[in-house]
């Protein structure tokens, strides 16, 4: 039968695979920027180099990212929800995304369409930041509850 | 800390122990500990009454109010 502990366990797989997928990522990064040379994102060759540092800081805050998710999903597993840790690492998702969201904003150089990009990625810290709100209110009921005798 | 519980003086004159108490009431002897060294935020009433049932007494001989 399916259940929560499934499912975390699910995620925190997933959470590995988009790891691994970024490292892969940026291992073919620069065949992908040759393979789309001239197409969508990057229309001329001297944006191609400026393009692939953006991806590069891009993989920097992501991989900080996953492996807060990753830390997340470790405490979720462990029965440890509404901490201050958690909190901490919503947070810093949060930021990163912001931050993922920056740079993809300065990458819009190469083609307007990435602001699409920019604005999904401001748009999910922004989202994350309110599951932290509800987390950090959730863990003072908490600490309430747990000292009413 | 304005309301202070004071289990430990009410406790000791019933002699009862710790462990003992909080097997009548039907809390955990954390839980007891917690409210022993004032550290609760809240008394359920229903706790109230189980420790003035176990300890027969009234709620005004385990708690009370200390001007800060």
């Amino acid at each position: 039968m399916w259940n929560p502990a499934k499912s975390v366990i699910l995620s925190s797989v997933c959470t590995k695979l988009v790891i691994l997928l970024v490292f892969v990522f940026a291992f073919i990064a620069p065949n992908l920027v040759d393979y789309y040379l001239g197409n969508v994102a990057i229309k001329h060759p001297d944006t191609a180099f400026w393009f692939l540092v953006t991806v590069y800081a891009c993989c920097v805050p992501a991989l900080y990212a996953l492996y807060c998710l990753d830390r997340l999903l470790a405490n979720i597993k462990k029965k440890e929800i509404f901490i201050e840790k958690n909190v901490k690492y919503l947070r810093r998702i949060s930021w990163c995304c912001f931050a993922v969201s920056l740079l993809i904003l300065i990458a819009t150089f190469s083609s307007l369409l990435l602001f699409i990009a920019a604005i999904a990625a401001a748009f999910i810290g922004l989202i994350l930041r309110v599951v932290k709100n509800v987390i950090e209110q959730a863990m003072i009921l908490k600490d309430e509850n747990d000292l009413t005798i | 800390m304005a309301i202070v519980a004071n289990l430990d003086v009410i406790m000791a004159k019933r002699k009862k122990s710790a462990g003992e108490l909080a097997d009548e009431i039907g809390i955990t002897p954390a839980n007891l500990s917690v409210l022993k060294n004032n550290k609760a935020k809240a008394i359920r009433f229903s706790t109230l009454e189980e420790l003035c049932k176990a300890l027969d007494c009234q709620p005004g001989d385990i708690l009370e109010y200390v001007e800060e």
